[in-house]
């Protein structure tokens, strides 16, 4: 099957989030054969998950004196910094009926294992880490999201880290530690990871979109039609930009369910653990776990990882953290199981408190009187 | 591969295109959620929207929007109507849903406008066995509804 292959670089955030779903609902409209888009936004752009609060999750001061862009994807998960050295893989296919994807048990496994292919042949060890990562010994270097069009396409969307400028992205990037020093940028570079980092070497945009295409030509038996888009996606994407993505109301919409962080410091016998969970409803959306201890920082990433959206029942975390231990037992030996637990708990409490708290007060980000808007 | 053994209850009728659940009440009021395969398609449920109360919809329509662990997107109207209700509680925790989505996550209710004749195209009574084994066969080697 022909499919087409589209490229475009220092595309601006609300072409590149509405060029996605055009092309995802002309897919799945009929009126395209399946598209993967290899693009890279200019230089820079922050763009939060579907149900996030951009206030909490993005600095919005820093983003305006740096004259960042600031979006909101279709699709889930956290907030995102885009740039030339991040390539956005934007794969748009019909929904049902379509044989090609008829034994795809897990479905973002399956769409994500072009990337992985091209990875791979880049030397990375990439592999899929449910439920929407891909990492590299626990390190995370893209993200992944799955968006389902009213017309029925499916847009499958990922941002891979070529390179990254992570002090950048902490000042864009909202995170719930107090300050961003120089050891809290150092322990994030510690826990997610690069293609050049990886490749132990310069690895440009241009050779990643052979190799990820390559990858997906291998991995579906396709072939592709390098494409531009038509005058008539053009109109249309520029319609869909008024409509949506350059609205105030679109970007900077409230979620009904507010998120909240509870923390916990425990003195161990191997060191201070510092823990921040960020709870949304009953979901567990983050975990994040610092201190003075000496653990492997890609154990650590994988135990934090692990708690990317994961229920917030007791049992369920206790069974992740000793499965997760299972696996990583000397690369975790300094950071003690119990005291861990411990921790999580109670930062799960104080989270659950302020839930709590939120959802008590009448005129919070939850449902006000005369009913939700729907946008 | 075990066989997972989903729960569709006989009461119900069922939206076999988008797996939503309907449930006659009184008059033409239907209560509408989201059924066990649907359900297990997307994983837990983090976020919920919904139209308001009074929002004329048309079967296949979104009623609304969804972020579970696996993907986002639209909810979708089995019938045509008037949303005459909508369940707030689980707009502000859809864990409700993830818990119980055949009881208190029912998401919104609706003064269906043509209910003899939609109804027809719902899945209950003795279609209802065979469609749940070939919804089930089908997850088990596709794993996937779109």
């Amino acid at each position: 099957m022909r499919w087409r292959l589209i490229c475009d670089d220092n595309v601006h955030a609300s072409f590149g989030l509405a060029a996605d779903e055009v092309l995802t609902r002309r897919v799945g409209l009929g009126k395209s054969v399946p598209v993967l888009r290899l693009y890279s936004y200019k230089n820079y752009c922050a763009l939060v998950g579907r149900f996030q609060d951009v206030h909490s999750e993005l600095n919005l001061d820093y983003c305006k004196q740096s004259a960042l862009s600031i979006n909101r994807r279709p699709t889930g998960g956290g907030a995102i910094f885009m740039g030339e050295n991040q390539l956005g893989v934007a794969m748009c296919i019909p929904g049902k009926d379509d044989d090609t994807y008829g034994r795809a048990r897990e479905l973002m496994a399956r769409f994500s294992e072009g990337i992985i292919s091209g990875l791979n042949a880049l030397g990375v060890a990439a592999q899929f880490r449910r439920k929407n990562d891909i990492e590299v010994d626990g390190r995370k270097i893209a993200g992944l999201g799955i968006f389902r069009d009213s017309s029925g396409g499916l847009l499958f969307h990922s941002s891979i880290l070529v390179d990254m400028d992570i002090a950048m992205m902490l000042k864009v990037l909202n995170t719930p530690f107090e300050k961003i020093s120089d050891k809290e940028v150092a322990t994030v570079a510690e826990r997610i990871t690069t293609v050049c980092r990886e490749g132990k070497r310069r690895i440009a945009i241009s050779e990643m979109r052979v190799k990820i295409s390559e990858g997906y030509q291998k991995v579906f038996n396709i072939s592709f039609e390098k494409d531009d888009f038509s005058l008539e996606e053009k109109e249309e994407i520029a319609d869909l930009e008024k409509e949506k993505y350059l609205r105030q109301d679109w970007v900077f919409q409230t979620p009904h369910v507010k998120d909240s962080v509870g923390m916990a410091k425990l003195k161990t016998e191997k060191g201070l653990l510092d823990i921040r969970l960020t709870l949304a409803g009953q979901q567990i959306k983050a975990l994040f776990i610092r201190g003075d201890f000496f653990a492997a920082e890609n154990a650590v990433a994988d135990l934090e990882g692990s708690f990317r959206w994961h229920s917030s029942n007791q049992q369920k975390i206790e069974d992740t953290l000793n499965k997760v231990y299972t696996l990583r037992k000397n690369e975790l030996s300094s950071l003690p199981l119990e005291a861990l637990k411990k921790a999580v708990n109670q930062a799960l409490q104080r989270a659950k408190i302020l839930e709590r708290k939120q959802a008590s007060e009448p005129y919070g980000c939850f449902v006000t009187p005369g009913g939700n808007a729907h946008v | 591969m075990s066989k997972k053994d989903y729960n569709f209850p006989a009461d119900l009728h069922y939206d076999g295109k988008n797996h939503m659940w309907v449930k006659k009440e009184n008059d033409n009021i239907v209560l509408v959620g989201i059924d066990a395969i649907g359900l297990d398609t997307l994983g837990d449920l983090a976020y919920i929207t919904l139209k308001p109360e009074g929002t004329i919809v048309k079967k296949g329509e979104p009623i609304g929007t969804l972020e579970a662990a696996k993907m986002t997107g639209d909810i979708f109207a089995p019938v045509s109507g008037k949303i005459s209700a909508v369940n707030a509680a689980c707009v502000e925790n859809p864990g409700i849903v993830n818990d119980d989505h055949y009881g208190k996550g029912w998401m919104v209710a609706i003064d269906a406008s043509d209910w003899s004749t939609e109804s027809t195209a719902l899945i209950s009574g003795e279609k209802l066995q065979p469609w749940i084994e070939a919804e089930t066969h089908r997850m088990e080697t596709q794993g996937f509804d779109a």
